[in-house]
């Protein structure tokens, strides 16, 4: 950071029909949204000048965030208030910011400090069992590891590593929700959509629509989890 | 807002390439609900291509200022949604509030390419419209086109109700109007129609006819419309504010930033050029608007760059005043500004360096279009091969390291050595940039070369003349990559074959439509883009329909052969276009009237347009 700035982290989430946006249409959105808040960002040097930011790790096209971040520099001290406030006049519903704070300039970059996702899954309907689908997951667990197949590359991801935390499953009125604590970074981000498609095709429902939430991008300190902000 | 319909095509976007095309909810959208008239503004491609329209961006800013109007947006879906969409029966729908396009009063549709014709075949037949305006009802909307295609609508004038000629921002709020006024009076098609045909610069292809098969169109007895339709044309820009809150994509969409028109027509009159010719007087919007919008439509908008668009923004009287306010107001803040469409002058590289001094340099782009002077006269492209090396050394002095260059091949008179001399030109450029650049940045140093096939157009002086034959076409292709240099130059065509549809959309009369429909119901659509053209599929068509697409492309008119847009007219008299022929035969040029005296086009006076000139100041820089 150049001297005279200021580092202001943002929470903002991605909701509604806007889920459908990829991370890059979401990061040109709210530097957008930046511009039209005119908010005293911070310019890059050198050949191509551009806003000073930087985003937490990406969320796929189709996958909603409740919790999303990101950090803008700014070269005027404003109280973080204002710039939140101005912001979300600035950016239309399903992209609106909720919270801003300063932060220390020293700690590491979203994206390499979040490294810990957690996940809602939703199935509407009566087509997926809890039980059966319990009993599904539990079984893929159980046997360690899964592999993907994500744009003609196959991946191996290790559950235990990709799974700190057990998911729990709940039925509700309008059906089923799973919540899945998975792990982010450079050995490999696992979708919750990669796991339970291997569960659903246990149970032949390999076909059944899932609404996906992150709910929360977390930091992990000695075991713990903790927002970034 | 949700509709129900909406409630269908959300489960289809997961399963969709890119839905962003389809989710609305951009900044700068205007939604309204329970309003008493809906105008669905289509634009016949994808949604990325689509919204770089500043067409539509004008129409929807000024419908929707109107009281109890609403205009939306609509774009084709890609055949992944739109195979999604059939089997689901989900008609074509409108952005903003999903409504169903034949829902709504009024579809406007503009024309911008020849080639998106079958895709406005896709878009009725997606909507659930009959393709044939003789086909459709009381019930279903207006559908009225207008655009650069509009100045040869015949083609498609079958499918058409109506068809705006020329300028629209006064005219849709003429169109609204009496479509409501009509409605109001319970008025049938036919009888809206017949009133839409009074507004000026409305042209009803249902209206006129051809009974003695001569080429010549003629109202039909008992209608009260003019023999000739004259278009549309603003006095003054600076009566009309450019939208200043568009709306902003969450896409990466062509053409993604903020646009200001700073000027609209162009009168160097290039004989080929039809926007040259149709978009006529030059009209300048005054400094002083040109940066308050610019300013405006950056801080509504949020973009990080503006252009200042028109046909030829070097020309712009106060173009170096425009652009010495605007940098000193963006600096510091990594905004850009960009000039297209640069004239072969040091003037346009000064501008050009102007507006790149922060930022980064990333080619400059010049149009030649002949590689000989003689053929250069003969275009009236006023352009002389000392000044294009002069300004492509200044261009390479002031820190370029890539120039491009466009070319036409099959102009009116063309011999081998003229093809051979855009390989001598580039040449020359060439060796001028490598000349003009450090010896250790040479290696970085490229010209790219890109050639296209003349299309001869409706209006201009060259719509007289024939399209050279597709073999001659690859045979001089031939010649000229044969001689072209391979080292430093990059050479790019347009298709050959792309070029003879254009040619036989751009010059045909309506027996055109039983072809576009034919090639449309063999699957064609998305013709633009190059992966679905499919030049076998509509030589079937137009076999299958009994038209013969080299005749309508290499027809050759005489002055007063009936050609099939002689009914319509963009202010330049025939006289003109006819003379303006024969001075090319001759090789000799034509001076700009906006830095020079009146060429007698018609267009200012006796045509009875009422404009004129309009200018900020005295224009300078090369003519």
């Amino acid at each position: 950071m150049a001297p005279g700035e200021f580092r202001l982290r943002i929470c903002y989430a991605k909701s509604g029909r806007l889920r459908f946006l990829s991370h890059l249409e979401v990061v040109h959105a709210l530097e957008r949204g930046a511009r039209r808040a005119d908010l005293p960002y911070a310019v890059t040097r050198g050949f191509n000048p551009h806003m000073k930011m930087a985003f937490g790790p990406a969320l796929p096209v189709g996958t909603a965030g409740q919790r999303e971040y990101f950090d803008l520099w700014m070269v005027r001290y404003l109280p973080a208030e204002e710039p939140l406030q101005r912001l979300a006049a600035a950016m239309p519903p399903g992209l609106a910011p909720s919270e801003a704070v300063y932060v220390s300039d020293a700690l590491p970059s979203l994206s390499a400090a979040c490294t810990v996702a957690r996940y809602e899954v939703r199935f509407e309907g009566r087509d997926v069992e809890q039980a059966a689908l319990e009993e599904a997951l539990g079984a893929v667990i159980r046997t360690g590891e899964l592999a993907v197949e994500h744009k003609g590359k196959a991946k191996v991801y290790d559950l235990r590593r990709s799974l700190p935390k057990e998911p729990r499953i709940e039925s509700n009125e309008i059906g089923i929700v799973v919540e899945l604590t998975t792990r982010m970074g450079q050995e490999g981000s696992l979708r919750p959509e990669s796991l339970l498609s291997e569960a659903l095709s246990r149970i032949g429902a390999r076909n059944a629509v899932m609404t996906v939430t992150r709910t929360d991008t977390l930091v992990e300190d000695e075991g713990a989890f903790a927002r970034p902000m | 807002m949700t509709s129900s319909l909406w409630d269908k095509v959300e489960p289809l976007l997961g399963q969709v390439e890119r839905p962003t095309r389809y989710i609305d909810s951009e900044w700068g959208v205007r939604r309204t609900a329970g309003i008493a008239y809906r105008a669905a503004l289509l634009y016949p491609d994808t949604y990325e291509i689509g919204m770089a329209n500043q067409a539509i961006g004008i129409l929807y800013d000024r419908l929707n200022t109107l009281d109890g109007v609403a205009a939306e947006r609509v774009y084709l879906p890609w055949s992944d949604m739109s195979s999604l969409m059939r089997a689901r029966d989900i008609p074509l729908f409108t952005l903003e509030t999903c409504t169903p396009v034949a829902g709504c009063d009024l579809l406007g549709i503009t024309l911008p390419y020849e080639l998106s014709y079958t895709n406005i075949l896709e878009a009725l037949d997606l909507a659930g419209l009959a393709l044939r305006a003789s086909d459709r009802g009381d019930g279903d909307p207006l559908v009225i086109a207008g655009g650069p295609c509009a100045y040869n609508p015949e083609p498609i004038a079958d499918f058409l109700d109506a068809v705006l000629i020329g300028e629209g921002e006064e005219a849709v709020l003429d169109i609204v109007e009496a479509h409501r006024l009509a409605r109001a009076a319970g008025k049938t098609r036919a009888q809206t129609l017949a009133d839409l045909a009074q507004i000026p610069g409305v042209y009803v292809p249902s209206l006129y006819h051809d009974p003695d098969a001569s080429g010549t169109l003629r109202p039909v007895p008992g209608s009260i419309v003019a023999a000739v339709v004259s278009k549309r044309v603003l006095a003054d820009l600076d009566e009309y504010r450019a939208p200043i809150c568009p709306v902003v994509p969450f896409m990466d969409v062509v053409h993604d930033r903020a646009t200001v028109e700073v000027l609209r027509g162009c009168t160097r009159g290039c004989r080929f050029c039809q926007a040259g010719m149709v978009y006529r007087p030059v009209r300048e919007r005054h400094a002083d608007s040109i940066v308050r919008d610019a300013v405006a439509v950056l801080s509504c908008s949020g973009y990080d760059e503006v252009s200042l668009t028109s046909l030829s923004t070097t020309d712009h009287s106060q173009l170096e005043d425009v652009l010495r306010r605007l940098t000193r107001r963006f600096e510091g803040k990594g905004i850009s500004i960009s000039v297209p469409s640069l004239r072969v002058d040091a003037f346009s590289v000064s501008m050009a360096r102007l507006v790149s001094a922060s930022g980064r340099k990333s080619g400059l782009t010049f149009a030649p279009e002949a590689g000989s002077q003689r053929l250069r006269d003969v275009i009236n492209k006023n352009v002389t091969e000392e000044e294009l090396l002069d300004t492509t050394r200044a261009a390479f002095e002031a820190g370029w390291r890539r120039v491009k260059l466009y070319f036409m091949l099959g102009l009116p008179t063309e011999t081998d050595d003229d093809v051979r001399g855009i390989a001598t030109l580039a040449g020359k450029v060439l060796a001028v940039a490598r000349e003009a650049t450090p010896p250790a940045q040479r290696g970085s140093v490229k010209v790219a070369v890109s050639v296209s096939t003349f299309v001869p157009k409706a209006h201009t002086p060259f719509q007289f003349d024939g399209q050279i034959p597709r073999d001659e076409v690859l045979r001089r292709q031939q010649e000229l990559r044969s001689v072209m240099p391979r080292k430093g130059v990059d050479l790019s065509w347009h298709d050959a074959e792309v070029s003879f549809l254009e040619a036989v959309m751009a010059r045909g009369g309506r027996e055109v439509s039983r072809a576009i429909e034919a090639a449309w119901r063999a699957g064609a659509s998305f013709d633009a883009w190059t992966e679905r053209f499919s030049l076998p599929r509509w030589l079937a068509a137009f076999e299958q329909t009994g038209i013969d697409p080299d005749a309508i492309a290499g027809r050759v008119f005489d002055e007063s052969d009936p050609v099939p847009w002689g009914h319509l007219s963009a202010g330049v008299t025939l006289a003109y276009l006819w003379k303006e022929r024969q001075r090319a035969l001759r090789g000799e040029t034509t001076a700009d009237c906006s830095f020079d005296a009146c060429t007698g086009c018609g267009v200012c006076g006796s045509a009875g347009l009422g404009v004129d000139i309009v200018l900020g100041g005295d224009r300078h820089g090369s003519r």
